[in-house]
């Protein structure tokens, strides 16, 4: 007797649809389980035996063949313990196979017969054609999200056999958590921000135009603060944005929010001793995605740039470029999404104190070498390049409160809407031979960049990302029309030369 | 074979007697008064002659240099002379074009002569004669700020171009800034006094500097081929900067900065120092706006130091070419001040808006009133 039962594996954040086909014959009893699976995939029959003992079912004693097919595709994890149970129960004919038929199963087995969640919910419903999907009872959220499905739950064995029978109900859906407060009441609000006008404006620019960000400025200058203020400007995640952000975090087992769509634009802080496989995405076995990955549609933040090692840095400019990071190992080769926002801040050298070069303890080659850790390239990438000194002691203490986060956010996300008008999903992303079209520059604004193009302090391509960066503060300022000399020169003065060469003496 | 022999290059009309004078210096624990003191008492062949038999130490003028141990100095001279070949050596500084005069010799320079420590052996690149003729040293810090670069840059290119003959320390900072300021005007020579010896460039980044000097005026040194930039040579070499100068100007120095060493040998041998007044507030002006205060004279340009040496012909002051600042862009170069500040700084200080200030900046930048490096903002001039 056979009986084929469609489930999914994760390939990095997609799902491979499966068909475990279950082979019941006469002969040495046994169970084999075929078709590249993975070491914690091979323990299953363990799993499915003392589940279907447990639930007072009977093991058959005749010889078992499972195949994962299609059988090139390796599998990994425990999620398809429930599809070969249900398999090895329609084979040696505990149920029917009309029973089961438009049926898709996903989750892990426990000995005593429950139904546990396995990471990566989201992909793998969405790779799955069947009408009809049972997963376990806490991932019905995150099931229901990707729509299209009949989403079933089950919480044990016993619970599922009865309903598939017709003997039993279906459980219902576990009840949502109680609704939470709006989540951007809970995000750190720029208000708090005392002084730190210039810091403002970049962090508002940033958001609205999707230009990434480095701060440069000794401790206590409030880098790391104005950068968690960043989520809440920017606007909630839409449509495939949404939908891609929520694979990832699945996939990655990152807890999804009530709803299960990640809506607010995440935010991921890695600590500088994180890993290029830690940042990147990868690993052996599974393919899991990184932390670029994770903060797909919003802000990568990383604090003390310097410290991280500059082959980890480096390994960011592919994605920064293509937005997308494809991760080869011989076994497979994944493409994760890599659509972030980076932010980074640095001291300006080892001591903090530098930048005016007289405060400094360090020596100059201390200072050459620290700086020396971003190179020319990925700096390049940077738009916005902001030296922040500390705040004046009268704005910390007496200053009045700056601007909300909500005012700012209505301008970012009118600022995003114009550039979606221009095909682009914003200003950062406008390509290079559309510019003259759509970011014209007045007479003064042209003057101001042909003076710095001449004087060397400008090249072709920092022209452009000037422009892009000046359209958005334009944009900010609800100025229509070509970019004039005041947004220019706001754009040039917010990407400093960070990192000179030491200037011939 | 007798090493060394009279040679054409050995300063001008050379005795032979540098061949020996150079290997004498290239001994190890061979310091500037040491080597005096052997030379003060024999001619360098003889002096030579003694090292090598353990004797360098026999006489008393010799052994009180060479406290507190002139027995084992010697015994270590001798071992070490045992190991060097004169002839060698000589050939050697033949190959890296180095030339080696001694003092009391023939072309000896006449601004160390009556000297109270001159260099017993002076090591040289170039045309020694250049020293004859009007000498100011710049010195000051190698962390300096852009004014005290620029001032160097300046003071060293009006000099020149007065023809005055610029002394300088060919290190990173002021020193570099004064010497390529003097080679930008092709006016009066350069002259660098180093630390290390002639082959071995330090910094590493100023190769191209010592060439220029080497080329244009004189780089001299004390130490011998080889010698590593170790840190009790820049006094050393400080003293003869001073030494050599008829004027020392301190552009910015930190209060225990080495430009110290420079003015106290300069004030020990009656040579005028003259200070460029700084901030009160940069760390690097605190030395010589504490030299002002003690009653140096101010350097405020070149004419400040011409009329130090006494000289009353100067180059016009070039005139003032900048577009004057219109009312939007004076509160911002007001905001600048004299020290860097940061976009930021200026923001608030100005009271003005960043799209504002940026206007200003970018208009004043364009201008020549402003400069920035890494993101701070300075007044050029």
């Amino acid at each position: 007797m056979i009986a084929i039962v469609p489930s999914a594996t994760l390939l990095g954040v997609e799902g491979a649809p499966v068909a475990v086909e279950v082979h019941v014959s006469k002969g040495l009893p046994g169970f084999t389980i075929v078709g590249l699976p993975d070491a914690s995939c091979r323990e299953s029959r363990d799993r499915v035996r003392a589940a279907l003992l447990s639930s007072g079912l009977a093991w058959p004693l005749k010889r078992v063949t499972v195949n994962l097919a299609p059988s090139s595709v390796r599998k990994a994890g425990g999620g398809l313990d429930l599809p070969i149970a249900v398999g090895l129960l329609v084979a040696s004919e505990e149920l029917t196979a009309e029973a089961v038929a438009g049926c898709a199963f996903v989750g892990e087995l426990g000995l005593d017969g429950s139904i546990r969640r396995v990471p990566g919910i989201v992909p793998l419903v969405a790779a799955l054609t069947a009408r009809v999907v049972v997963v376990p009872p806490d991932c019905f959220a995150e099931a229901s999200v990707v729509g299209g499905h009949k989403v079933r739950v089950a919480g044990t064995l016993t619970e599922l056999l009865a309903a598939l029978r017709g003997s039993g109900p279906w459980p219902g859906p576990p009840d949502p958590p109680a609704p939470r407060p709006a989540p951007v009441a809970g995000l750190p609000d720029l208000a708090d921000v005392r002084g730190q006008a210039v810091g403002r404006v970049a962090v508002e620019v940033a958001a609205a135009g999707g230009h990434h960000l480095l701060f440069s400025g000794p401790p206590g200058a409030g880098k790391t603060m104005l950068a968690s203020r960043l989520p809440g400007l920017l606007p909630p995640l839409e449509g495939d944005d949404a939908l891609t952000a929520t694979r990832v975090h699945s996939a990655a087992a990152v807890t999804l929010p009530p709803g299960g769509l990640v809506v607010r634009p995440p935010f991921r802080a890695p600590h500088h001793g994180a890993s290029a496989v830690a940042l990147i995405g990868g690993g052996t076995g599974t393919m899991r995605p990184g932390e670029i990955s994770l903060s797909h549609g919003g802000v990568l933040f990383l604090d003390e740039m310097c410290e991280f090692p500059s082959a980890v840095l480096d390994a960011l400019r592919q994605p920064l470029e293509e937005g997308v990071v494809r991760v080869c190992r011989a076994r497979a080769t994944v493409t994760f999404p890599a659509r972030f926002l980076l932010v980074g801040a640095t001291n300006p050298c080892p001591c903090g104190e530098g930048g005016a070069g007289t405060a400094c303890r360090c020596p100059p080659a201390a200072r050459q070498r620290y700086n020396r850790r971003l190179s020319g390239p990925l700096l390049d990438r940077f738009d916005l390049r902001v030296v922040v000194s500390r705040p004046d002691a009268a704005a910390v203490l007496g200053g009045p409160p700056g601007e909300g986060s909500q005012a700012v956010a209505a301008r970012v996300l009118a600022a995003r809407a114009l550039a979606r008008e221009r095909g682009a999903r914003c200003n950062a992303e406008l390509p290079a031979a559309a510019l003259d079209a759509l970011v014209p520059l007045a007479p003064e604004a042209a003057r101001v960049l042909e003076h710095r193009l001449r004087a060397g302090l400008l090249s072709a391509r920092g022209v452009h990302r000037i422009r892009r960066v000046a359209r958005t503060i334009a944009d900010l300022g609800g100025h229509a029309g070509p970019v004039a000399e005041e947004h220019v020169c706001l754009a040039l003065s917010l990407r400093a030369e960070l990192a000179p060469a030491e200037a011939a003496a | 074979m007798t090493p060394g022999g009279p040679g054409g290059r050995s300063g001008q009309g050379g005795t032979g007697e540098e061949a020996w004078a150079a290997a004498l210096a290239g001994l190890p624990a061979m310091g500037p008064a040491r080597l005096r003191a052997l030379l003060a008492t024999w001619a360098p062949a003889e002096a030579w002659a003694k090292v090598v038999g353990g004797a360098g130490c026999s006489r008393p003028e010799v052994a009180r240099a060479c406290r507190p141990d002139p027995a084992g100095v010697a015994a270590y001279w001798r071992a070490a002379a045992r190991r060097v070949s004169v002839a060698d050596g000589w050939e050697a500084l033949g190959r890296a074009g180095v030339s080696v005069t001694v003092a009391g010799g023939p072309g000896y320079p006449d601004a160390l002569r009556l000297d109270p420590e001159p260099p017993a052996v002076l090591f040289s690149r170039g045309d020694l004669g250049v020293i004859a003729g009007r000498r100011v040293a710049i010195v000051g810090t190698r962390r300096c700020t852009r004014y005290g670069r620029d001032v160097a840059h300046e003071l060293g290119r009006d000099l020149a171009a007065g023809g005055v003959r610029v002394i300088s320390g060919l290190a990173l900072g002021i020193d570099g800034a004064a010497h390529r300021g003097a080679l930008a005007s092709n006016g009066a020579p350069p002259i660098g006094v180093v630390g290390s010896g002639l082959d071995v460039v330090y910094p590493p980044g100023h190769r191209d500097l010592w060439e220029s000097v080497a080329g244009a005026g004189v780089l001299l040194s004390e130490a011998p081929l080889g010698a590593r930039p170790e840190p009790w040579r820049f006094p050393v070499r400080n003293r003869v900067i001073a030494a050599l100068a008829e004027l020392v100007v301190v552009v910015e120095s930190a209060e225990k900065g080495g430009s110290r060493h420079t003015v106290e040998a300069a004030m020990a041998r009656d040579v005028q120092v003259m200070a460029v007044p700084g901030s009160v507030r940069s760390p690097v002006s605190a030395y010589p706006n504490g030299l002002l205060a003690d009653g140096c004279h101010p350097v405020r340009d070149a004419l400040d130091v011409l009329v130090g040496l006494g000289l009353s012909s100067a180059p016009a002051p070039p005139a003032e070419a900048r577009p004057v600042p219109g009312p939007e862009e004076t509160p911002v170069l007001d905001a600048i001040g004299w020290e860097p500040a940061t976009f930021d700084d200026v923001c608030g200080r100005s009271g003005c808006s960043p799209g504002q200030v940026g206007v200003a900046l970018a208009r004043l930048q364009a201008g020549g009133w402003v400069a920035e490096r890494a993101g701070w903002w300075e007044r050029a001039r």
